[in-house]
């Protein structure tokens, strides 16, 4: 039976004398029982499309075509009060960012019992008890029960707001990116909990994603959305095969796997210059108040070497002080413990954060569009560093700045020069952040995250361009990110992190191949495509 | 640069910024050309205390002097001190703001305590203490006006220079190693500047209505002409009692127009510098006014 059809729903942001086309009649349509999972790089509509069947899109949204068929009632016809007899009870909503969705400032089993108080009139024993309940299907203890949001971890939190959506037993579920702030481990966890709740309390999902990958492990159909249009729509099985389009195809292709082949020997770093050591480096957040501090080790003695034309990937889950480490060697952050040593031309001295020291030493960030400043253009973004480093005079910084964009294949490069970030794409902006790192010919280069906020189909470029750099310019990069596959596609050497320590350490090839740690092993299962398949059949 | 002349050409569509600017625009021009419009205004030029007539467009005043002369010479001197406040208040405020906020810890600690103490303090009365222990004249307003006026500006660009100061565009700046002066200047500063201009407005109505208020009280300068001591001497020259309503009125109603022209002007930023409501304003009116933000995305098919 159909639960949900949506019929060539258009839907338009207004703006002062234009408006864009942000959905081009889409036509989707969810079975009970189901999970249909929708797939669309940033700005392909995706949020929009469950926004307006919800029609909680806010201006300068319009709907200007179509219709949402809800048990054969049509939403887009219905007044305000229908409708919020529908949310909720009928169909409801998991959004995005939702750890932060919780009141903090609420007891969970409080703010899980409070839709049947408001949508079902109950009183508080009994409302309690129904929260008690849900607690048990997602698996969360008891005695969460009176505890604050921020006492939970990411995947509790998650985890509550899944019971939350599923307190009035509705029909339809949307999940908007339930699991993209959660490391991979539990992101499989937690959809493997939504799959056994599935079958078991009889509801459909509609479960919104940009990682396809994912959604192949367990959607039962899959509409890949291509700016504001629906333009493949199939079961797993046709999607997985390549579906019915090219878009289809490059997604397929741009999903990371481990890269198992051998790479060049880079392993003998006797070889290789020293560019920069960490010694035991420890960093300690002092949270809570000055009457009761609570020390957080976020970084515990940590040691590193990095090596010329060597590219070192740090990998661990948001929270394991990947990003502190960083942070420390560009002097952004102190360290409380520890050495930083330089090496040059076979002196070796102390790190001291001075002019000469960021020269050699450069950083890129993880928000391509938060780290170029929107008031400045692009020119702007060299001219400082190439004057503040001395790199060039007044008079050629702009064929200066043409040259470090055709480095990284930004062409033509003229045209980039007066551009603003808002003028470009999150790829061509994080080009222009690694081509001013690039500006000061750098020993080595630290990329936080470089690829996490880009479209999958762009990360693949990124990291060959890293690749590229290594071997023209003999450059050091250490690699920061969560995604192992990334890091095996380009790395000589991984280190992994977890709680401020490393774990396991070594050239990439071992590290793939023989795990010795149980979180390396867990994270390289959790990226294999056939986890939930294998997971079944293990239970 | 190009951006700042961008908003202001903007700020002229805008329907309220249009009307402010135009009715402070129109106090400005009037004030400047006052010398060649009015003769002086502390010259005797009739009976006093004659009600408006076609050779006193506002009337005398009880020293005989000319009502019309006295507000718009009075606005030169009022519009100045004000602007000129403002202009310190914020100055001041963003750079102890811009200071605890950008550099945190220590130094914040101690600024926040500072802008803490000032916004205890209770600004009339330590206003009215410290005009009356200072020499009268508009360097002690501006002094005074400052001195009570910067905390609460301190304390509102503080907060967002910290919310820039973890960005990545100012780690970036850091990392090529920007001086801190020049990443605050060049990088911070700028992207606040709606902020910061409607945070000057703000302090320059503060300016007017804390002037005038003192310059009431006797506590400036009573041989200058200014819209405060215009009513001062209103009252000392008992004109509610006389019943002679010309000689204040129109210097209340200057100042409440000018007020009112600050604050359309400060309507008309936030409606500009506001994403959510530009886009409001956009869907508003493609629909036709049928628009409220609190009820579901609206429908309108065209086909």
């Amino acid at each position: 039976m159909t639960i949900l059809s949506v019929e060539n729903l258009s839907v338009e942001y207004v703006a002062e004398n234009s408006s864009t086309e942000a959905l081009r009649n889409i036509s989707i349509s969810v079975e009970s029982n189901e999970i249909l999972g929708i797939v669309g790089e940033s700005g392909s509509g995706k949020s929009t499309l469950i926004k307006s069947i919800m029609r909680i899109l806010s201006a300068p949204g319009l709907i200007t075509s179509g219709e949402v068929l809800f048990n054969s009632n049509d939403i887009l016809e219905m007044t305000d009060e229908e409708i919020l007899e529908i949310r909720w009870k009928e169909i409801s909503l998991v959004k995005q960012k939702a750890l932060n969705s919780l009141n903090p400032v609420s007891k969970i089993g409080h703010q899980i019992a409070l839709p049947y108080r408001f949508h079902m009139g109950m009183n508080k024993s009994e409302s309690e008890k129904k929260a008690r309940h849900l607690l048990d299907l997602v698996s969360i203890d008891q005695i969460y029960f009176d505890s604050y949001p921020h006492e939970l971890s990411g995947g509790m939190r998650q985890r509550v707001i899944i019971a939350m959506a599923m307190a009035l037993e509705p029909k339809l579920i949307i999940m908007d990116e339930p699991t993209t702030a959660l490391d991979v481990i539990t992101e499989h966890e937690i959809i493997d909990s939504i799959r056994s709740l599935q079958k078991e309390l009889n509801f459909s999902i509609i479960f919104i994603t940009h990682d396809l990958n994912l959604l192949l492990q367990f959607a039962d159909r899959v509409c890949v959305l291509y700016d504001g249009e629906v333009v493949d729509y199939g079961t797993t099985d046709v999607i997985k095969s390549g579906g019915n389009h090219a878009y289809t195809k490059t997604l397929l292709d741009a999903i990371p796997r481990i890269d198992f082949s051998a790479k060049p020997d880079l392993h003998n770093k006797n070889n290789l210059d020293k560019i920069l050591s960490l010694d035991s480096i420890h960093v300690k957040y002092q949270l809570g108040s000055w009457m009761i501090p609570e020390i957080l080790h976020a970084v515990n003695d940590v040691s590193l070497d990095l090596y010329s034309s060597h590219i070192t990937s740090i990998i661990g889950e948001s929270g394991s002080g990947k990003s502190t480490i960083a942070k420390v060697i560009t002097g952004l952050e102190n360290s409380d413990q520890g050495k930083l040593t330089q090496y040059n031309d076979g002196h070796e001295y102390e790190v001291v954060h001075d002019i000469e020291f960021r020269k050699n030493v450069q950083m890129i960030f993880q928000d391509p569009f938060s780290a170029l400043n929107p008031i400045h253009s692009v020119l702007h973004h060299f001219e400082r560093p190439l004057l503040r480093f001395g790199i060039s005079s007044e008079k050629d910084i702009k064929s200066k700045a043409c040259e470090l964009l055709e480095m990284v294949e930004l062409n033509p490069a003229e045209d980039f020069l007066s551009k603003f970030p808002h003028e470009m794409s999150g790829g061509e902006c994080q080009r222009v952040c690694i081509a001013r790192a690039l500006c000061s010919n750098p020993k080595l280069i630290i990329a936080d995250e470089p690829t996490s906020m880009l479209d999958v189909s762009i990360r693949s470029d990124i990291l060959n361009l890293f690749i590229k750099l290594k071997e023209n310019f003999n450059l050091s990069i250490l690699l920061i990110t969560h995604d192992i596959a990334s890091a095996s596609i380009c790395s000589d050497e991984i280190v992994v992190l977890k709680e401020g320590r490393v774990v396991e350490s070594g050239a990439t090839l071992d590290i793939i191949q023989n795990p010795t740690h149980d979180y390396t092993k867990n994270l390289l299962k959790s990226s294999r495509d056939d986890w939930f398949t294998k997971h079944d059949k293990e239970r | 640069m190009k951006s700042i002349i961008k908003f202001l050409l903007s700020m002229m569509n805008n329907f309220k910024a249009k009307i402010g600017i135009y009715i402070l625009l129109s106090f400005l021009l009037v004030s400047i050309l006052a010398p060649f419009l009015v003769g002086s205004p502390t010259d005797y030029v009739g009976i006093p205390l004659q009600a408006p007539s076609m050779d006193f467009w506002f009337g005398t005043n009880g020293q005989g002097q000319d009502v019309f002369a006295q507000t718009l010479y009075g606005a030169q001197k009022t519009l100045f001190i004000a602007f000129l406040s403002g202009l310190l208040v914020v100055l001041v405020g963003a750079m102890l703001g811009g200071v605890a906020g950008y550099f945190g810890n220590r130094l914040d600690d101690i600024i926040s305590l500072l802008i803490n103490v000032f916004l205890l303090l209770p600004g009339l009365p330590l206003m009215v203490i410290l005009a009356a222990w200072l020499p009268p004249g508009p360097l002690t307003i501006i002094i005074v006006l400052v001195f009570t006026g910067w905390a609460w500006h301190a304390r509102v660009l503080r907060s967002q220079v910290m919310v820039y100061r973890n960005q990545d565009f100012v780690l970036a700046s850091r990392v090529c190693g920007e001086s801190n002066f020049r990443i605050i200047m060049v990088e911070i500063l700028p992207r606040m500047l709606p902020l910061i201009a409607s945070s000057f407005i703000g302090a320059t109505i503060y300016g007017i209505g804390a002037q005038v208020g003192l310059e009431f009280l006797g506590l400036g300068d009573i041989s200058q002409v200014t819209w405060g001591t215009n009513l001062y001497w209103a009252t000392n020259d008992l004109a509610l009692l006389t019943g002679s309503w010309w000689t204040y009125v129109p210097t209340g109603v200057s100042i409440a127009l000018v007020s009112l022209s600050l604050t359309l002007i400060n309507f008309g930023i936030d409606e500009l510098a506001n994403p959510r409501l530009i886009s409001e304003r956009h869907l508003s009116k493609r629909l036709d006014g049928d628009f409220d933000r609190n009820n579901a995305t609206p429908v309108r098919k065209i086909r």
